[in-house]
């Protein structure tokens, strides 16, 4: 018999709970509140049933776009023949986490806005970009040794020895 | 002893999952949690209020609780050990009490959240099953029953708690079919049965019954109320005064403790990450100086 390609094919591990983490889930998924504008992780939680996305969507990371009673409607960018769609599927709140692909971004806003605060008091003009790593500098190497290594001449007896 | 074989490998215990600590401790039920706590996603952070009633063996615990990632919040609580505030010494645990708890309870919030006024609830508690109507202002308070691992039996006292909170003023969506008095047969609530019980009727009876049958048991059994000089034709008047009493003053008092001894350490107390930095550059220096040898790079960083 054919393979099958069914809704839920192949994935027998990917949706499968981890070793030992079967059973309940911790009831922080529920807790966490979702605004339209975030971004966050798919990741199927394979002991809830109801509102599962389609295998693909599993590890892509999306924005809210919709808040219903238990599930969030979650924009996805989706690679179909030569264009890429922007999808729009519903999830259930058990298999979406926050992404902290913005928090770097988000703390780095932050900061910047106090720096450049204090540099306003200070009355003077600073520059937030990051800068790229430079070449490193010189500097003199200390403490070497200067060893000269010269071959040695081939010693037919001892080398066959090992060798037989 | 014949050899038998060892139930539980290595392989067993490296395999075991554990379920979560609450569920090993037997306090807590997750699955009716997780129906109680979960909040619509388009309610964002709305709190979603529960009222715990729980039941020791001589307290009576009743609390207004909403959850949150960093752990519940309590907002008011109510202890059948204050009840001796309110003028109630003796049966603590009973269904009077366990009403008198849940009074005690939504006068409580509603004090806190300055809508007492408003919702004044069953002054008179009649035993009819009572909810409360919105005021123009502000809806009602809004909490669910949350029983803990009882047995939701009809006439259980959590529903006591449930009925005290709501002829306090608290909305709880509820029926009348577990409370005292609940005719199964006719499927209705008969509400002088349930007003016998909220004041403490059947415990009057109770007395009644010993005092004639088994005065020694009575003696024993009734002890405190007889050393109070509570007769069962009292009891009524007793609860009335209590509940008159709760609605009068129910803010909750501080109490006065001393501050806790200094007990003598039988442990090592650990250190810290600075001071065991701090060691272990003394035991590097103490040993390079043993040694005689003064190195360039310093042990230190």
């Amino acid at each position: 018999m054919p393979a099958g390609h069914g809704l839920r094919s192949r994935t027998r591990d990917l949706f499968s709970r981890p070793f030992r983490k079967k059973g309940y889930i911790p009831l922080s998924t529920y807790l966490r509140t979702y605004k339209i504008g975030d971004y966050v992780d798919v990741k199927v939680n394979g002991a809830v049933h109801k509102g599962m996305p389609h295998k693909f969507y599993h590890g892509r990371t999306g924005r809210v776009w919709n808040v219903t009673k238990r599930a969030i409607g979650v924009e996805v960018n989706k690679q179909v023949g030569n264009r890429i769609i922007r999808k729009r599927i519903h999830v259930r709140v058990e298999h979406v986490q926050p992404s902290r692909c913005t928090e770097e971004f988000k703390l780095r806003k932050l900061k910047n806005d106090q720096l450049k605060a204090e540099a306003k008091a200070r009355g003077e003009v600073i520059s937030t970009k990051r800068q790229p790593e430079g070449p490193k500098p010189g500097f003199m190497v200390e403490g070497a040794m200067l060893e000269t290594v010269t071959p040695i001449p081939y010693d037919v007896v001892n080398d066959l020895k090992g060798g037989y | 002893m014949p050899y038998v074989k060892a139930q539980k490998s290595k392989a067993y215990f490296k395999r075991y999952q554990v379920k979560f600590k609450r569920r090993r401790e037997g306090k807590t039920d997750y699955r009716a949690r997780n129906r109680l706590i979960n909040q619509d996603k388009n309610k964002y952070n709305t709190p979603k209020y529960r009222l715990v009633a729980r039941f020791t063996n001589k307290d009576i615990v009743a609390q207004i609780i909403h959850a949150s990632i960093s752990g519940d919040i309590v907002l008011a609580a109510a202890y059948a050990h204050e009840l001796p505030r309110y003028g109630l010494e003796v049966g603590l645990t009973n269904y009077a009490a366990a009403y008198c708890v849940g009074l005690l309870l939504a006068r409580r919030t509603l004090k806190q959240l300055e809508m007492d006024a408003e919702y004044e609830g069953n002054v008179e508690a009649t035993g009819e099953d009572f909810t409360v109507e919105p005021a123009e202002t502000r809806r009602p308070f809004r909490a669910l029953l949350d029983v803990g691992l009882i047995r939701t039996t009809t006439g259980n006292r959590v529903f006591g708690v449930l009925k005290g909170a709501l002829d306090g003023g608290i909305d709880i969506p509820h029926s009348d079919k577990r409370f005292a008095g609940f005719n199964k047969d006719s499927k209705q609530l008969d509400p002088e049965v349930h007003r016998k019980y909220i004041y403490g009727g059947h415990v009057a009876a109770y007395m009644r019954n010993l005092m004639e049958d088994e005065p020694e048991k009575y003696q024993s059994h009734f002890s405190e109320y007889i050393k109070r000089s509570i007769e069962p034709d009292t009891i009524e008047g007793m609860y009335k005064k209590v509940h008159a009493a709760i609605r009068a003053s129910p803010e909750a008092k501080k109490s006065e403790k001393a501050p806790p001894k200094e007990h003598k350490r039988y442990n090592l107390k650990k250190l810290s990450y600075e001071e065991r930095k701090a060691k272990l550059i003394d035991r590097l220096k103490a040993l390079n100086s043993a040694a005689g040898v003064d190195n360039d790079s310093d042990e230190d960083d």
